[in-house]
């Protein structure tokens, strides 16, 4: 169960299908992100794929008679449409149409009419139509799923196909459990559940029966079960670098951050082209700092050079002054340049301080404590604004039944010291608040179990807390050990004959966006339980600032009922 | 075993004039400075080969350096073991293909059967057209008759009313009834090429002036029929010099992949210490290697110089295929692994060379150890020895090396391999013969 290689082998099944010759191909914009999740550019190229086109790029004709075209696009009326004028007016010599799901018999018909000069070979559906981002997992791109706590329409669809696409892409079918305390969960089971019947003909002549395999399941959860994980400062690495720099599509933009050499702008970061990457994904930024700082040592040791490298700012001066160095390692000079901008701001905005007190309030209750060590922080001025308000969110999310709650004190300081929209504390505080499971929103662990974790290392990287783990890692291991709780997290469609039994193959799908976070401890968990193969998915994968996006436009034109006392916001 | 030859090689650091070892190169420098300070010219080479050699023995270090990177880089064996485990199988796809031809051909039968129909009519019509134009009205009214338009007010395509200024025309190829401005002008010279495919095309485009005067008038409808026919023609015919070049640089990288391959399985075999391959074999198919790079960079040059305006798809094409060649020549052609040396070869051969002696050294004591036991028997002196010139084995070795030599000459290392197989094989055979016909 590998979504990227699922994706590629549709991809290199396009390319190989049209023979040799030079290749186009023709896209729309979530198929172009589909495809660059998955391929860099210069391994296309290779595919004699050598351009890269728009469907809805609507510039001047040109005849290419002498290129193939593959079009791949998601089976939209825009895209029909688009289509249909392609195949009337043909640039290319012959087109190959794949579309990225199930697409309707009259859609094919309209395509056929147009076709007059014959130049279509080959119409097929492929069901690549998610984004692979890491091999265990995938996303939508979608933020703000919801729309007044209930689904945008056009979100609903999207995802409900897109799950379908992916069961498809790995031959699974299914049975679904969903979250019933969760409206959105409902709905989206549902959905799924009518499609996977609409196309039965299409599972039952391409999926093999699991015969004695308990059938695979896609368990349906909502972001709001657990809205603290995407709160907390994140310290392994590709979760730091989306909370602090944001990554998108697999890119990470350091166009703002001063003195970025001009090849580091745009950075990609993908665990399929980038080895580096995909060896410390899940390492914390300590083990990253070292493992570079031993390559260094190394590389001096042979270029018998005396230059002194301990922090990350020799490691970017020594990268500078050595060609040879920066020649044979782009990645590491790549690596180098974003370790040091994460660096640059734990520093600035006194994110070690920030993290610790995050992890103590999700962990630990201690009310008195926790109130004067926000208070002094949202005195500090190096704070930034957003943590601030994360801040004040957690501690709300904790203590607003407390009897000696002070957030109404909170949300006045945040407003003195300027903070923008302090009001989202509230509106994340009613979404939290309506769930029934709310009591579930902070794990309690045993203090004694609390052990800090020392980091060895950098000069400036001193102890950092990692406590916390998400409530979706203790979902996980119910369902595996088969103690998930039927009333709560009821089975829809197929047979329910594997209740009770190990399940093998699963696929999450968080109605509200995914973490980081998260996607490592899918990967503990694929670790840790051998022959379970768990794949997560989302339809976003959050970082703290989209989280607050997502929460807002849940809360689009609600009023608020259980924060309704507070008023000074 | 070592065959002394006639002209023996020095060898060390030796000095070109005097012909003492002086056992480094520093050493030979300054020898070289202090006693033949004349001879400036010499020095100056001499310095040059020491800087080429530094720059090896660097390149090597580069060589050790990225070892270092690819093991802190790259994934282990066991990460890789769990980042490409899982065996998959490529997804579900589903093919509406015959679906969508079948709805295609009963819609472009329709139009077939009317579009051949304009055809003959536009051969007739172009075939002995007179250049008077009378005549010609005449000629075009046989080959279509026009619709009688007296009682046609208004022209059936704009609805616009007909009068001294918006007079009525006629379709040539379906004698309907257009006005001016609905009026589309064939080519006479792209008819033609329409209606024979093989005859000469002209290129010139004529003015819109001349072409209402000469071309043939025709309503939107059959215009575009024809048109059709004519595009489907020409993306038939469209190999141009740029697909051919395309085609040509294929062709080469099709050529350098298993080349590429045979390069490693030969470079594999002299680090073995095996001797199927000498170094001069191996140097020769990296010498083919490096001409086909060449030819590929020739051709992808070529494809990215070929005229197009900047910004256009076509541009773009071009560009992106001198890249990917690029690319291919830098990390598949050109990073091909380094020879060993002469040295390291003799090395690695003298090594193995001992092995097998110890090993045939091991057997003979054996051998002698159980034939002291059997007895000794009066062994008896062997006087069948065979001339050695006349056994047909030695004259097939000879015959086979004779092949090896030439294959090699063509560069058929597939060939040399199998060769020098069926030679080793003969070898075998003849010692056995040997052996036993001594016992
Ligand atoms: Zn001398
Ligand atoms: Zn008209
Ligand atoms: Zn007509």
């Amino acid at each position: 169960m590998n979504v990227i290689q699922a994706v590629k082998m549709y991809i290199t099944k396009m390319t190989e299908e049209s023979g040799p010759g030079m290749k186009v191909i023709l896209m729309d914009k979530e198929t172009t992100s589909i495809i660059s999740m998955v391929f860099s550019q210069s391994e296309i190229l290779q595919k004699e794929v050598y351009l890269f086109e728009r469907i809805d790029n609507l510039s001047k004709w040109d005849n290419m008679k002498h290129m193939k075209c593959i079009v791949f696009v998601r089976p939209t009326s825009e895209n029909i449409a688009l289509l249909s004028r392609e195949l009337r007016q043909p640039k290319y010599g012959v087109y190959f149409i794949y579309f990225s799901n199930v697409i309707s018999k009259s859609d094919v018909k309209t395509l056929a009419e147009c076709d007059e000069q014959e130049t279509v070979r080959e119409v097929h559906e492929v069901f690549a139509d998610y984004l692979a981002v890491d091999r265990h997992l995938f996303s939508f791109n979608i933020v703000g799923c919801m729309h007044g706590r209930s689904w945008n329409q056009n979100h609903l669809q999207r995802c409900s196909q897109g799950l379908l696409a992916l069961l498809l892409s790995l031959k699974r079918r299914a049975v679904i459990r969903y979250d019933a305390a969760s409206d959105g969960c409902a709905r989206l089971a549902e959905r799924l559940r009518d499609l996977l019947r609409r196309e039965a003909a299409l599972v039952d002549n391409n999926v093999p029966l699991t015969g004695d395999v308990p059938t695979p399941i896609v368990l349906i959860l909502d972001r709001m079960d657990d809205p603290v994980t995407p709160l907390l400062n994140q310290w392994t690495y590709q979760a730091m670098v989306h909370e602090l720099l944001t990554i998108n599509n697999n890119r990470v933009s350091l166009a703002h951050a001063p003195d970025v050499p001009k090849d580091f702008r745009e950075v990609v970061l993908s665990s399929e082209q980038d080895e580096f990457y995909a060896k410390n994904l899940y390492s914390n930024f300590g083990e990253i700092g070292q493992t570079m700082k031993l390559l260094m040592d190394e590389f001096q040791k042979k270029a018998k050079s005396h230059q002194k490298v301990e922090t990350i700012e020799d490691m970017k001066n020594f990268v500078e002054t050595y060609p040879l160095f920066k020649k044979m390692s782009g990645t590491v000079t790549r690596h180098v340049t974003v370790v040091g901008e994460l660096s640059s701001m734990v520093a600035k905005h006194n994110l070690l301080d920030v993290s610790e007190l995050e992890q103590e309030i999700a962990c630990q209750s201690d009310h008195a404590k926790h109130l004067q060590r926000i208070k002094a922080l949202l005195g500090t001025e190096s704070v930034r604004h957003h943590d601030a308000l994360k801040l004040v969110l957690l501690y709300a999310l904790r203590y607003h039944a407390h009897a000696s709650s002070a957030l109404p004190a909170l949300l006045d300081a945040l407003n003195a010291r300027g903070c923008p929209e302090p009001k989202r504390v509230l509106l994340a505080l009613e979404l939290a608040a309506a769930r029934t499971r709310s009591e579930d929103l902070f794990r309690m662990m045993n203090p004694q179990n609390i052990t800090k974790r020392l980091f060895k290392g950098l000069n400036g990287v001193e102890n950092i807390y990692t406590q916390h783990t998400p409530l979706l890692k203790d979902t996980l291991e119910d369902l595996i050990k088969g103690k998930l709780r039927e009333n709560l997290y009821p089975t829809l469609g197929g047979d329910d004959s594997g209740y009770g039994r190990r399940p093998q193959d699963i696929i999450v799908f968080m109605v509200g966006g995914a973490t980081y976070e998260e996607a490592l401890s899918v990967h503990q968990i694929n670790q840790a339980y051998p022959g379970v193969r768990v794949v997560l998915g989302g339809t976003t994968i959050h970082n703290s600032t989209s989280f607050f996006e997502e929460v807002k436009s849940a809360m689009q034109g609600v009023h608020r009922t259980h924060t309704r006392h507070i008023k000074n916001v | 075993m070592a065959a002394a030859n006639d002209d023996e090689i020095l060898e060390g650091f030796l000095c070109p004039i005097c012909k003492a070892d002086l056992k480094s190169a520093s050493q030979l420098t300054s020898h070289f400075e202090s006693l033949h300070s004349e001879e400036q010219d010499v020095l100056k080479s001499l310095k040059d080969i020491f800087g080429k050699a530094k720059k090896i023995i660097l390149n090597n270090d580069d060589n050790d350096l990225k070892e270092t990177f690819d093991r802190a880089l790259k994934l282990n064996y066991q990460e890789q073991a769990y980042y490409h485990s899982q065996e998959q199988v490529v997804g579900v796809s589903r093919s509406s293909t015959d679906y969508f031809k079948a709805v295609r051909s009963a819609r472009l039968e329709r139009y077939a059967t009317e579009t051949n129909k304009l055809l003959i009519r536009l051969d007739k019509l172009v075939c002995n057209m007179p250049t008077d134009q009378n005549m010609r009205k005449q000629h075009e009214q046989e080959v279509v008759p026009w619709l009688d338009g007296s009682s046609v007010k208004l022209c059936p395509n704009c609805a616009k009313a007909f009068n001294i200024t918006r007079r009525k025309h006629h379709c040539r190829l379906c004698g309907s009834i257009l006005c001016h401005d609905c009026s589309v002008f064939l080519d006479l010279n792209i008819a033609r090429a329409i209606v024979d495919p093989s005859a000469p095309k002209s290129t010139e485009q004529q003015d819109p002036e001349t072409l209402e005067k000469t071309g043939l008038r025709l309503c939107e409808h059959c215009y575009n029929l024809v048109e059709l026919r004519k595009q489907v023609q020409d993306s038939r015919n469209a190999k141009t010099v740029l697909v051919t070049a395309y085609e040509q640089m294929r062709s080469l990288m099709e050529q350098a992949r298993p080349a590429v391959a045979m390069y490693e399985k030969m470079c594999q075999s002299l680090f073995d210490g095996e001797t199927t391959y000498n170094l001069t074999d191996v140097n020769a198919m990296r010498g083919r290697i490096g001409k086909l790079a060449e030819g590929i960079d020739l051709l992808s040059k070529q494809i990215a110089a070929h005229p197009a305006d900047p910004g256009t798809r076509q541009a773009r094409l071009q560009n992106a295929i001198r890249q990917a060649a690029a690319h291919y020549i830098k990390e598949d052609l050109l990073s091909l692994r380094k020879l060993p040396t002469e040295a390291q070869i003799e090395e690695v051969r003298r090594q193995r060379y001992e092995r097998a002696e110890r090993q045939i050294q091991a057997e003979r004591q054996r051998m002698e150890r159980e034939a002291a036991t059997q007895a000794a028997g009066p062994s008896a002196p062997s006087d069948n020895h065979q001339d050695d010139d006349d056994d047909p084995l030695l004259e097939q070795m000879n015959i086979i090396r004779g092949y090896i030599k030439e294959a090699r000459k063509e560069l058929r290392f597939e060939e040399v391999a199998i060769l020098e197989a069926n030679l080793k094989e003969l070898k075998k055979e003849y010692q056995f013969q040997k052996l036993s016909s001594k016992s």
